[in-house]
């Protein structure tokens, strides 16, 4: 029957996917450690108001203003991705703003003004000095005599910190003299970018607070165990579905490529939020499903051609499934597309790592979850082989079997 | 045809039929305008009368919502936590047969006073010192002594209260994980609640601000002081009833009574004798049509409360002159189910009062010891039977999904608009629907006919979703349209899947027939292991996981059962349906 069809992939390819899988594999962990380190230690993932909570402003115009006019103007404060609602009636021109960042001062410039200080007020014996950037911006001294609070401002003025308020405090156990300073946060910048902005007199800053991030300790807590149990069952039912030599190769191509796509939040440095989260579940979905795909083509081969290699099995399971593989991605792909181009902030970060995903997705089962499988099999074959090779542990030990699927 | 292919077709045609009936009041809500579709009634009115009630929302980054900022009454979780642990010291010195020694927490001060004589007192003091760490002695006499929470105890207390509060709110909030609020604590310790277009706030701010705290108190019946109360202002009457109380002996009670629940309360506060309170009860006669307000004496002592709940549903009780009104069923677990045990086999032919937020919901006579652990709450009624099973079904959620450790009040309440702008909505919406239509096309031009069967299954999945979120009041935010898109991924995969089959069953030199035949039969296990490994995970993630990441979890189980729907049994259905007919011979391109 002659048919006229599209086809992508020419009948017969036959590329050796499995050969190259010790480099892929090299690069691959390579490349995985480096994201993690990424994340964890240096330059550590950008985390969001979500996560890390942030700081939220209620301001007030004395007129009419677009809400885009305002997001404008506060994301150049430098303090992230900010959240901008219209806030009660629209009479009020009231909006809600939140920004990332709980501090403006950053720990360099507090190690300055402590040397300053301990520098411009000798005589009174700087004795403990406390800032954390997770409470704001509020500056503990402690000195061991009294200061005058004008000096010991000037003296953190003199470092370049905008100072709102001293309060002096004296300890009733250690007699030590206490001072906080409280500098300008990320509330009166923006309050002072809007009012360059708007007019001087337009704008009212009517509230400042600290919010705590959405997803708390015990949520995150929560959400990371529920994944770990979804890994175990997963390993659970690819294990009786096909066989308990292809589970592990399933879960760790899912791992590899939750970690690429966290990847692009690491390398851009785009804000890492709860999208952020669901945009990795979803590529871990979707990883699933293709690694599947392959193992059940490896599966049905394996009943076809009995006695063929495994690795051979591999390479040309993967070769007939090709042009779906490259389809199915292609359409995934092709629905971001719109959303690459025309997207936004969030949004486009959402459809990139999600692009990065779906590649890495397709990659790791090529070249993470089959290799696995092989591996596992060699391993046991070994196994099998020394067993065979002990004397008197069974009188009729099988020979090392070639490695097949059943 | 045969005969299975008739009931499939009339399946699908049901579903779709269903799945389009469930988003008519999605379609009615979205033509209203913008500015108005959230106000009170609006919908209501609007909205088809003949179809389900519940529409898809649009989540805060979209349109905007409420903005509710809550207080947790911190202090009194304190106090009322230093109470307990007086009830814990006393149950201990007992166990430990130290008598003659009186531990009294005070609710109001959260003090607790221990006295009594003095070897006896020492030896309380010993004990204290042992196994509370949390207190610590504030004042110390030779017959007694103060106790009071300590202040890192008091921080600790007040920041788990706060987290616990927006642990339930989140729950109450959120059954399904799907409505995309944004709950997050201030520093203040106020709670900051945003809940997408709620277009019924008064609701909201009922169902987050119920405390929801349950006690279970015995009622003291042998105390006549109420008798002894005098100048009962106007309005206020003295009653009396009787039960068959111990021993078969007649029970005579005396109560106040009054149409003023509010003078009612204020009158007898302060009133009730050392370790007893009174509680007030609402009673709504329904033979009689009145509505009044009575009072208990209530034994301050409360052994079984909330905390212990592990179940709440609702349940109709069919007992004659009943009707069917539906009431509150309650589990307790192990420990709850003990203690309550124990309390109604000590209190046997007494009455219990289920006290719900300081209201007395009702008091029966304990008839013999309840083991199991179950109770039940009555709701009161004149009201129609659909509103008490509303409120039935509100008051299950709440007291299952925990009870807030104290009260909150609402601070502040007021409309917010989207936090995207709406030039970025409008970008996004439109992205992600080119973005549909090009996969669409694509597939239609690559695959020709069965490109389309394929789109039709498409357009099909991504209807029967929006049904299913609009039956369990989703809310669609941007990522998630752009995640819905995806979700088609996995339906363009089955499609894809399905067709590459044919065409290589089709190069084996099969006829059309047998080459879909076999070709269907053939991927379905690919298809059926892809998503049930999938969804596998979903379910996992929907049981373990909270908030946003259960909400992503209920949205990919629908759509990955959509997807196995409409890839298996609806492409099947119509190709089989064409080759059957004979009308494809040559026309028939995959």
């Amino acid at each position: 029957m002659q048919m006229k069809y599209f086809e992508l992939v020419k009948p017969g390819t036959n590329h050796d996917f499995v050969k190259y899988r010790r480099v892929a594999v090299t690069i691959s962990l390579i490349v995985n450690a480096l994201i993690l380190i990424g994340a964890i230690a240096w330059p550590r993932l950008n985390y969001g108001v979500d996560f890390a909570g942030g700081t939220e402003l209620q301001v007030k115009f004395d007129k009419a203003a677009a809400a885009g006019d305002v997001r404008e103007v506060v994301s150049r404060a430098g303090f992230g991705e900010p959240t901008v609602q219209e806030y009660g009636n629209k009479e009020d021109n009231q909006f809600l703003i939140r920004v990332e960042r709980i501090a403006l001062l950053t720990p360099e410039a507090a190690a300055k003004v402590k040397q300053e200080v301990s520098q411009d007020l000798t005589q009174a014996q700087l004795a403990g000095f406390h800032f954390d950037p997770e409470v704001g911006d509020k500056l503990d001294f402690t000195f061991k005599k009294p200061v005058d609070p004008a000096a010991l401002r000037a003296a953190v003025e003199k470092a370049g910190v905008q100072t709102k308020e001293v309060r002096a405090l004296t300890s009733r156990e250690t007699q030590d003299q206490e001072y906080t300073v409280i500098a300008q946060g990320p509330g009166d910048k923006i309050g002072q970018l809007l009012r360059d902005k708007f007019g001087k007199d337009s704008v009212q800053v009517v509230r400042t607070e600290y919010v705590g991030p959405q997803v708390g300790k015990q949520l995150r807590n929560d959400g990371i165990l529920a994944v770990i149990y979804a890994i175990g069952m997963i390993l659970i039912y690819v294990g009786f579905r096909f066989d308990f030599r292809f589970s592990p190769g399933v879960v760790i191509a899912l791992i590899h490529d939750a970690i690429v796509t966290l990847g692009y939040f690491v390398v851009t440095r785009h804000e890492f939020n709860l999208t952020s989260v669901t945009v990795i579940l979803t590529v871990v979905g979707y990883s699933v499903n293709d690694t599947i795909v392959i193992y059940d083509r490896i599966r049905e081969n394996a009943k076809k051609f009995k006695g063929m290699p495994l690795r051979d099995l591999i390479n040309k399971s993967i070769n007939e499934m090709l042009g779906r593989t490259i389809l199915t991605s292609g359409a995934t792909a092709l629905s971001l597309l719109g959303l690459i181009v025309y997207g936004v902030g969030t949004i486009q970060d959402f459809a990139l790592a999600m692009l990065v995903g779906i590649i890495s997705g397709t990659y790791s089962t090529w070249y993470i979850a089959s290799p696995m499988t092989i591996w596992l099999e060699e391993h046991m074959a070994q196994r099998r082989a020394i067993e065979a090779a002990k004397p008197k542990v069974k009188p009729a030990a099988k020979p090392p079997q070639q490695a097949a699927v059943r | 045809m045969d005969r299975a292919w008739y009931w499939k077709a009339g399946f699908i045609a049901l579903i779709t039929v269903g799945a389009i009936y469930a988003l008519v009041p999605s379609w009615t809500y979205f033509k209203l305008p913008p500015d108005q579709r959230n106000e009170s009634g609006v919908f209501e009115k609007a909205r088809p009368k003949w179809g389900p009630a519940r529409h898809l929302n649009l989540g805060l980054d979209l349109q905007g919502g409420i903005h509710l900022v809550m207080g947790v009454e911190v202090d009194r979780a304190v106090r009322e936590k230093a109470v307990r642990r007086a009830e814990e010291l006393a149950a201990d010195l007992d166990r430990r047969s130290i008598k003659g020694v009186e531990v009294r927490g005070d609710p109001d001060t959260g003090i607790v006073t221990v006295s009594g004589q003095g070897d006896a007192i020492a030896q309380a003091k010993s004990r204290f010192a042992e196994d509370y760490p949390d207190m610590y002695v504030r004042r110390s006499g030779s017959t007694s002594f103060e106790l009071s929470m300590k202040d890192d105890a008091v921080k600790q207390l007040k920041e788990s209260a706060v987290d616990q509060a927006v642990k339930a709110i989140r729950n109450r909030v959120d059954k399904w994980g799907v409505s995309e609020p944004t709950i997050a604590k201030r520093g203040d310790s106020s709670i900051l609640v945003q809940l997408p277009g709620y277009s019924n706030p008064e609701k909201a701010k009922e169902l987050l601000g119920k405390t929801a705290q349950l006690e279970l108190k015995i009622v003291d019946d042998q105390n006549p002081i109420v008798t002894q109360l005098k100048d009962l202002p106007q309005g206020i009457t003295l009653d009396w009833e009787t039960y068959e109380g111990q021993g078969g002996a007649l029970m005579r009670v005396p109560y106040l009574r009054s149409k003023d629940g509010v003078l009612l309360r204020q009158f007898v506060q302060g009133k009730a004798p050392a370790g007893e309170e009174f509680g007030i009860q609402k009673v709504e006669e329904r033979i009689a049509r009145e509505t009044y307000y009575r009072t208990f004496l209530l034994d301050r002592k409360q052994t079984v409360t909330g905390e212990y709940i592990t179940d709440a549903r609702v349940a109709f009780d069919n007992a004659p002159g009943e009707g069917n009104r539906p009431y509150v069923q309650l589990n307790f677990n192990r420990t709850g189910a003990e203690l309550f045990g124990k309390l109604t086999a000590a209190n046997v032919k007494r009455r219990m009062a289920i006290v719900l937020d300081d209201n007395v919901d009702s008091a029966p006579i304990i008839q013999s010891e309840i083991p199991g652990g179950i109770c039940s709450i009555h709701l009161g009624g004149l009201k129609p039977i659909n509103e008490i099973l509303q409120e039935a079904k509100d008051l299950a959620l709440v007291l299952k999904s925990g009870a807030l450790p104290a009260p909150v009040r609402i601070l502040e309440e007021r409309s917010v608009g989207a936090s995207l702008g709406p030039e970025l909505v409008k970008r996004g919406s439109l992205a992600a629907f080119w973005g549909l239509v090009a996969v669409l096309l694509f597939m239609a031009l690559y695959y020709r006919f069965s490109g389309v069967v394929a789109d039709v299954a498409l357009v099909l999945n991504g209807i029967v979703v929006l049904a299913v979120m609009a039956l369990i009041d989703s809310t669609l935010t941007l990522p998630g349209i752009a995640g819905f898109v995806l979700t088609l991924g996995m339906a363009v995969d089955a499609n894809v899947l399905i067709n590459e089959r044919i065409r290589e069953e089709m190069k084996q030199g099969r006829s059309i027939a047998s080459a879909v035949q076999t070709g269907y039969d053939k991927v379905f296990w690919t298809i059926f292991d892809g998503h049930v490994t999938a969804l596998v995970a979903g379910f996992v993630i929907r049981a373990y996981g909270a908030g946003p990441v259960r909400g992503f979890a209920t949205t990919l189980i629908i759509g990955l059962l959509a997807s196995m729907f409409t890839s298996i049994v609806v492409t099947r259905a119509i190709v089989e349906w064409f080759v059957g007919h004979g009308k494809l011979h040559k026309a028939f391109s995959v």
